[in-house]
């Protein structure tokens, strides 16, 4: 088992190694010079010096790559070209709150797509499972700005019951020690705040988590279905268990695997989608800062924070590998 | 059960494949929400198709005096803050999303095939070399990819299209590289193979046939994706350079301005994006269904 | 009085496609502790009698839409569920074809044969531990306490096929239902699987129906047969009648299409064309189309089961050593037919499908037209 971990591990690497590259070409390869591709209109002279020099542009491109490599291996991800702020310090204080709504988003999508699934799976072709197909079919298919932008609509206009953009009231005062804003709260001995925090996370996370839903439920079901057809989920009725315990013991224990490693695929996509999450409901995170900064030109901020999300993508893919080798027995002792 | 031996007679192949679309088809048409998406597909055509004959002012025309009117009569979708039909805008953006759709898809297509292909017949290091680019692609989540391209090359039509190609060619690689690699495997392969078939004989006539079902299917889906992908870059101000263009994503970034009062300006654009989506993902899900030759049932 | 009574059991599948007629009206008794082979080859509907005997058909296509099940005096077909379930792995227990497939790969053997116990028994975790243990040992597996925490893939073919039917005797039941136990084995491990089977229910004195389309297999374990066809059963013997007497077109087939170690060069007789599709129902004789015997009534009805030439005439006897040769044919062959593998009467021709020519087919019978007899010569 160990050795698997490794081997994953191992696998991981080329991965950023060819991010990093890609990356670092990106601004080389373009058509003119480097400099004017990353500051575009912040193009000072001072600017332009600044950057040729941390960047070493006057040496021979190996020897470029080679500085660019140690700037990232010590987690030197640049600064920002508009204010000057370290990319990693911004990161790093915006980032909890794009935690906090994926988890959310994760949670409510996870929460309610698995029993959807199964439900459906146990009444196939009929109108339960027909019901939930809609369901799955609309959270793909309906975009998450749509729908984030509907449920602003609804909830701002008509129903009053929760609010539709930022993270808590600004009222409240609770200061900033983690940047989870439900742990700040707790912190402060605020309930009111974590409430108010609570209740701030319902409609971002529920746009966010849509897609996620849809997919969760569709994996959920055809696991379920598909275990269902097993032999020995046969054997465990023929030897006269309830319909209870051949659910949980043996159609539910097998067909959490699958469900288990999309959950963790998820994880990327719901990086992209908080981009256009936190964007539509001025949510202070990593994605809008992102998108501000692509449209600013803001370089480094870009490339650090791609290479960061790489990064926590692969991590993440390799945890679930790891989660299905542990929960398949098959895997985890051979 | 009874097996029947695939026969490597290329008549009777042809004969067999056939009678898979054959069956398939006539699946399809009992399959309730894939009739559905059809017609969703076809009204959306129809939209593009028709727009200069069901709007034949143009979308950037303007009715002064009648910004951000709700529907009527004269404006079907109401006005938008430049006073100009919805309706009309409406109808229009379904050209750009079809064409820009259809293009990025073919792209994403062409070149994911190519190396999918690439990676599946030969192997070894060249099948190593790309399926570790596709890696890289696959480790920037989605849209961010996609943004990153078009806010480095600038915007602009092709940069759009490219851009959403991109993010779809690491699901054809993969797709088409599995299942080359399968039926490299497979026994009526290996038996074509012991009858002298050549690879380029037998890539052509026996793979890519059982190949290509899956291919299908996953791009009429990445259709539904790219429709979505390209409004969502609208939406974050990365569309089609021109700002009086009535592309969906884009019309959407003003429906967030006014979403109070002239919630239209939302719901319009929102349901064409919305249905478009559904009716490819509903027509995909039912060609998934038609075409499994294992009657689960 | 019979441990097991089927009378007139009809089961169909529900599908898209139409309907499956999977049994089409079948009768056997089983006494305790007898051990019955049911014999037939794919779709002939061997395994969804058993199947719908402990009510485990596939829902919702499965359904018995016919007849009557009785098991120690109990109606199984109308029985509530909730008793079914009582019934099933304690008085009647089942192991089936695949034991790779047949376990939960996710637990342990451990897990799987103590949840069985303790699902029939309010015994203790350590109880049904214990209890476990000894019937590993029972089946023969070495080391038993380091085997319970086993997973199944951990185990051999054959290991994994012992457990099984450890755990299907692990609540001592009085009927145990094997739906070919040893197909998916090494023809080695086979006889050691079977003698296995064999001991165990002799020595607890658990009546066994064995399912298998492989005759050698029912030949040293049954004490009687039941050769079925297309869900239909056509003949029903003692074990060594159904070898040495075998009275049905079927059966005389089957025993002719397997090659004999060190017998004579007999020839080899495959039984011409395919099992009929059974998504209609049946009319007349299922095997007709595939009959040397065949006469002209066998196109129209089907014939019942009736004692064979040569039996005892009075009450049949339907279970038990001394139950009566029957078969469901309206030409049986002859002994001296049955050992050759195919008819002997001079001039007999097979009688054609109904609406074809109506020259040739006239009952075989010696002193034949001559047109026949023509027909015959070829």
């Amino acid at each position: 088992m160990l050795k698997y971990i490794l081997r994953r591990m191992v696998a991981a690497i080329p991965v950023l190694f060819g991010l990093s590259i890609v990356l670092f070409a990106f601004v080389h390869l373009l058509p003119g010079d480097p400099t004017r591709a990353i500051l575009g209109q912040h193009a000072t002279p001072e600017a332009v010096a600044r950057i040729r020099e941390s960047l070493g542009l006057d040496k021979p491109m190996w020897q470029q790559y080679v500085i660019y490599m140690g700037q990232l291996l010590r987690g030197d991800l640049g600064a920002s070209i508009v204010t000057g702020a370290p990319v990693r310090e911004d990161f790093a204080a915006r980032f909890p709150g794009t935690i906090e709504l994926t988890i959310a988003a994760l949670i409510f999508a996870a929460g309610l797509g698995i029993p959807l699934g199964r439900f459906a799976a146990r009444h196939p072709q009929q109108w339960q499972d027909g019901f939930v197909t809609v369901i799955s079919l609309l959270g793909i298919s309906i975009p998450i700005f749509v729908l984030g932008l509907s449920l602003q609509w609804g909830f701002g206009a008509n129903l009053h019951w929760l609010p539709t953009s930022g993270r808590i009231d600004p009222r409240l005062n609770i200061s900033t020690v983690t940047g989870f804003m439900l742990i700040d709260t707790v912190i402060a001995r605020s309930p009111q705040g974590f409430f108010d925090a609570a209740k701030h996370l319902v409609l971002p996370a529920i746009a966010l988590g849509s897609i996620p839903l849809a997919i969760i439920t569709r994996i959920t079901r055809a696991s379920v279905l598909d275990v269902s057809n097993e032999d020995y989920v046969r054997t465990a009725r023929a030897k006269g268990l309830t319909e209870r315990r051949v659910d949980d013991r043996h159609i539910m224990r097998n067909a959490w695997l699958p469900v288990v490693t999309v959950i963790g695929l998820q994880v990327g996509g719901l990086l992209a989608g908080a981009v256009i999450t936190e964007t539509i409901f001025a949510w202070t995170g990593v994605g809008k800062w992102v998108v501000d900064a692509i449209q600013d030109r803001d370089y480094f901020i870009v490339q650090g924070s791609i290479l960061i999300f790489a990064i926590i993508f692969l991590v993440v893919n390799l945890l679930v590998d790891i989660l299905y080798a542990y929960l398949n027995p098959r895997i985890r002792y051979s | 059960m009874t097996s029947t031996v695939a026969s490597l007679t290329p008549a009777a192949e042809a004969r067999a494949s056939r009678g898979l679309w054959r069956d398939a088809f006539s699946r399809m048409l009992r399959n309730k929400p894939a009739l559905i998406g059809v017609f969703l597909i076809i009204v959306f055509v129809l939209a593009a198709l028709l727009a200069p004959v069901l709007g034949p002012d143009g979308p950037y025309q303007t009715y002064p005096g009648a910004s951000l009117k709700p529907p009527s009569q004269a404006h079907l979708f109401g006005t938008d803050r430049l006073a100009r039909d919805m309706f009309t805008r409406v109808l229009y953006g379904a050209q750009i999303s079809l064409v820009v759709g259809v293009v990025s898809v073919v792209m994403g297509l062409s070149i994911g095939v190519l190396m999918g292909a690439l990676a599946g017949a030969f192997g070894g290091w060249v099948d190593a070399v790309m399926m570790r680019t596709v890696d890289v692609l696959l480790s920037i989540p989605g849209i961010l990819l996609a943004i990153g391209i078009v806010a480095w090359l600038g915007r602009g039509y092709p940069q759009i299209m490219l851009a959403v190609a991109v993010t779809n060619v690491p699901i054809f690689a993969r797709l088409l590289r599995g299942s080359l690699l399968a039926l490299r495997e497979s026994e009526f392969v290996i038996a074509a193979r012991s009858i002298g078939a050549s690879p380029g004989r037998l890539l052509v006539r026996h793979m890519m046939p059982n190949a290509l079902t899956p291919l299908i299917v996953a791009a009429t889906l990445a259709l539904a994706t790219a429709i979505i992908d390209v409004a969502g870059l609208g939406f974050l101000g990365l569309g089609p350079p021109d700002p009086r263009t009535p592309e969906w994503g884009t019309m959407l970034t003003d429906a967030r301005s006014f979403l109070q009062r002239a919630p239209w300006l939302l719901i319009f654009p929102g349901l064409a994006i919305s249905l478009t989506a559904i009716g490819f993902n509903m027509v995909g899900d039912g060609l998934r269904e038609s075409l499994d030759p294992r009657m689960k049932r | 009085m019979p441990l097991l009574e089927v009378r007139d059991l009809v089961v169909r599948f529900r599908t898209h496609e139409g309907t499956i007629h999977a049994v089409n009206g079948i009768s056997f008794d089983l006494e305790p502790g007898e051990r019955l082979g049911l014999v037939g080859e794919s779709g002939c509907g061997k395994s969804v009698t058993n199947l719908a005997i402990l009510r485990l058909l596939p829902k919702p296509a499965g359904r018995i839409e016919g007849g009557s099940v009785r098991f120690d005096g109990m109606d199984l077909v109308s029985l509530p569920e909730s008793e079914m379930r009582d019934l099933r792995g304690k008085e009647i227990a089942m192991i089936f074809q695949d034991p790779m497939t047949s376990l939960n790969p996710v637990l342990t053997i451990e897990e799987q044969m103590v949840e069985t116990i303790r699902a029939h028994r309010g015994v203790t975790m350590a109880e049904a531990r214990t209890r476990a243990l000894e019937l590993l040992e029972m089946v023969g597996i070495p080391q038993p306490e380091k085997r319970l925490k086993a997973f199944p893939h951990q185990f051999s073919g054959g290991m994994r096929q012992r457990v099984m039917i450890a755990m299907a005797l692990s609540l001592e039941p009085k009927l145990m239902i094997a739906d070919e136990p040893t197909t998916a084995l090494d023809v080695t491990i086979q006889a050691q699987v079977l003698e296995l089977l064999q001991r165990l229910t002799s020595e607890a004195g658990t009546a066994l129906i064995l399912i298998t389309h492989d005759l050698g297999v029912v030949a040293g374990m049954t004490s009687r047969i039941n050769v079925m066809y297309a869900g239909f059963i056509v003949e029903t013997a003692a074990t060594e009648a159904v070898f040495e007497r075998p009275s049905h077109p079927y059966t005389v087939g089957l025993l002719h299409s397997i090659p004999h170690v060190g017998g004579e060069d007999a020839e080899l007789i495959p039984i011409e064309g395919v099992p009929p599709d059974q998504r209609h129902a049946p009319s007349g004789c299922p095997f007709a189309p595939r009959c040397a015997w065949r006469v002209e009534a066998c196109w129209r009805e089907m014939p019942s089961l009736a004692p064979v030439a040569g039996e005892p005439v009075g009450r049949v006897v339907t279970s038990g050593p001394e139950t009566t040769h029957q078969a469901a044919c309206h030409n049986p062959p002859t002994p001296e037919e049955a050992a050759g593998g195919q008819p002997l009467r001079p001039g007999f021709v097979p009688a054609p499908p109904p609406g074809s020519d109506p020259v040739a087919g006239t009952p075989g019978a010696p002193g034949m037209s001559a047109a026949a007899q023509r027909e015959g010569g070829q």
